[in-house]
């Protein structure tokens, strides 16, 4: 192939669609991108955490038997690394909410002497009927989930 | 119409302005290396390794889980339930046989060209010493999947220390944290593994390289001249107006060979850990040794020596080896760089050499 050269007798550019310089250029930089990604991707992929296997079926775990919940009591107990509270009143039955407040991420408890569910982080008060706030700054209820009583057993699931 | 510079340089000159950052590029790159140098590049390759060696170790830190109770279940999760698991962990494996085998022939390279003597005997020293924090790289990570071949390896291997006349009870409580290997000694190996060897390893590698780039690399053909030998690298000495036609700049021609043989080396730890990952046995299970119980390869030769003479020959010979290799250039003061000037020197090593290659063959084998 011809090459035209400037005065200065740098290779003219203009002249030819892709100079030698340049494609190497090219070739260069896409070797480098090429290797980044290759190097960066299963990196990438290893940071992502795996996702947990859900235990048992439809994750549905056994967190006691019903002498565990005696009315007008509440508990704290863990559901697949989660923190939910199991609680039982005369009014709502036996019913099971996620412990963790929707304010900001504080594990609630049962208030035994007033009856209602309390975050003490920044005194959120709920609901052991429907999980409704009653008062403090959390913005929503807790999130109710399913709670099946088979014979004594409880179950909570996470559906 | 003046075309403005792209983004990129001007960031270049921005920081320019204020740090000289080109005056430090330029020193970095800028050295002349001797056109008759020949190094195989196995010190970067080495380098190249502890690169992976330190990227993939961070990577397993972050699910790997330090306790007798959890090790192993955590190694089973990273090869099976974390994303290219398997891949990371096999080329941490991979990588450290080839970080010790390029270790060796890097030592192998300089001890033949006879290119550690005057004036670059601390250079030998720190490299001496980076093989050893390797080769303790070796050792403790050896210990921490906790299956049955790295706990028996572990107990075999520190039993070695054990055989060190008068210390040896001592050293082996001190390695163990305890007369066995317990769950002690992995928390013990794994700080060792992850904190005081990387830091050694960076301080060492630090010194090593900075003297390197002090004096440029040996030329193995140079005269006997020491004392005006200095004439690459970036020493003052080395900068005076000398004829240039024996030099070589190192930017750009030393360093695209270099990119290139860690391009090889990525290609073959790649296919390696693809095609032979790593591997795990039973959980650690004190009360059962496995048949076979061997260590590591770069450990084979000790281990077979042990076996075969007189326990305190098998463990004297191979200190005093290493002491001997540590302080070379102070002992071997021929000022000689060519092989047949130096016979006693090369015949020692080359002995030594095939004595250990003997013994790790017979110990496989064994």
């Amino acid at each position: 192939m011809e090459e035209k050269y400037q005065p200065d007798g740098s290779p003219d550019t203009q002249g030819v669609k892709m100079g030698r310089r340049r494609l190497i250029t090219y070739l260069l930089g896409f070797s480098v991108v090429a290797t980044v990604a290759g190097v960066l991707t299963p990196i990438i992929g290893y940071l992502w955490p795996p996702s947990q296997a859900a235990a048992g079926e439809g994750g549905r775990v056994q967190v006691g038997t019903t002498a565990d919940f005696p009315v007008g009591q509440g508990k704290v107990v863990p559901v697949n690394d989660k923190a939910v509270i199991v609680v039982n009143t005369a009014q709502g039955g036996i019913k099971a909410f996620s412990a963790i407040c929707t304010h900001l991420g504080c594990i609630v408890e049962w208030d035994q002497a007033r009856q209602f569910i309390l975050c003490p982080c920044h005194d959120g008060r709920f609901n052991a009927v429907n999980g409704a706030v009653i008062s403090g700054p959390p913005p929503a209820p807790l999130p109710q989930l399913v709670l099946v009583v088979e014979d004594d057993a409880v179950y909570v699931g996470e559906g | 119409m003046e075309t403005q510079r792209s983004l990129v340089w001007r960031v270049w000159d921005w920081l320019d302005g204020r740090y000289q950052v080109a005056s430090i590029v330029d020193g970095l790159l800028h050295v002349d290396i001797p056109r008759t140098a020949r190094t195989y590049y196995f010190g970067g390759i080495t380098l190249f390794f502890f690169i992976v060696q330190a990227i993939t170790g961070i990577l397993l830190a972050l699910y790997y889980q330090p306790s007798a109770d959890r090790a192993y279940d955590s190694i089973l999760f990273i090869m099976n339930r974390v994303n290219f698991g398997w891949l990371i962990r096999s080329i941490h494996s991979w990588g450290a046989n080839l970080m010790i085998l390029f270790c060796v022939l890097h030592l192998l390279r300089i001890f033949f060209q006879g290119v550690y003597k005057a004036p670059r005997e601390i250079t030998w020293v720190m490299g001496a010493l980076l093989l050893a924090v390797t080769l303790g790289f070796g050792f403790t990570g050896y210990l921490l999947p906790w299956d049955q071949r790295a706990y028996w390896a572990t107990t075999v291997g520190t039993e070695i220390a054990g055989a060190v006349p008068i210390a040896g009870p001592p050293l082996i409580v001190l390695l163990r944290s305890g007369s066995e290997v317990t769950a002690r000694t992995l928390s013990r190996f794994f700080g060792v593994h992850v904190l005081v060897l990387p830091a050694s390893l960076l301080a060492l590698l630090a010194i090593h390289l900075t003297l390197v780039h002090v004096q440029g690399l040996a030329d193995p053909r140079r005269r006997v001249e020491p004392e005006g030998e200095v004439v690459a690298g970036s020493a003052p000495l080395a900068r005076p107006e000398q004829p240039k036609r024996n030099l070589l700049p190192f930017f750009p021609n030393y360093v695209l060979d270099e990119v290139i043989a860690w391009y090889i080396m990525l290609a073959i730890l790649i296919v390696l850990a693809s095609l032979f990952p790593a591997g795990l046995e039973e959980p650690a299970d004190p009360l059962l040794t496995p048949e076979h119980t061997k260590p590591e390869w770069y450990f084979l030769f000790l281990y077979q020596g042990l076996k075969v003479v007189p326990r305190i020959v098998g463990v004297l010979l191979p200190m005093v080896g290493a002491i001997v290799l540590l302080v070379l250039p102070f002992i071997d003061r021929n000022p000689h760089l060519a092989a047949n000037k130096r016979p006693i020197a090369i015949g020692i090593g080359v002995v030594s050499l095939i004595g250990i290659i003997a013994f790790t063959i017979w110990g496989w084998l064994s």
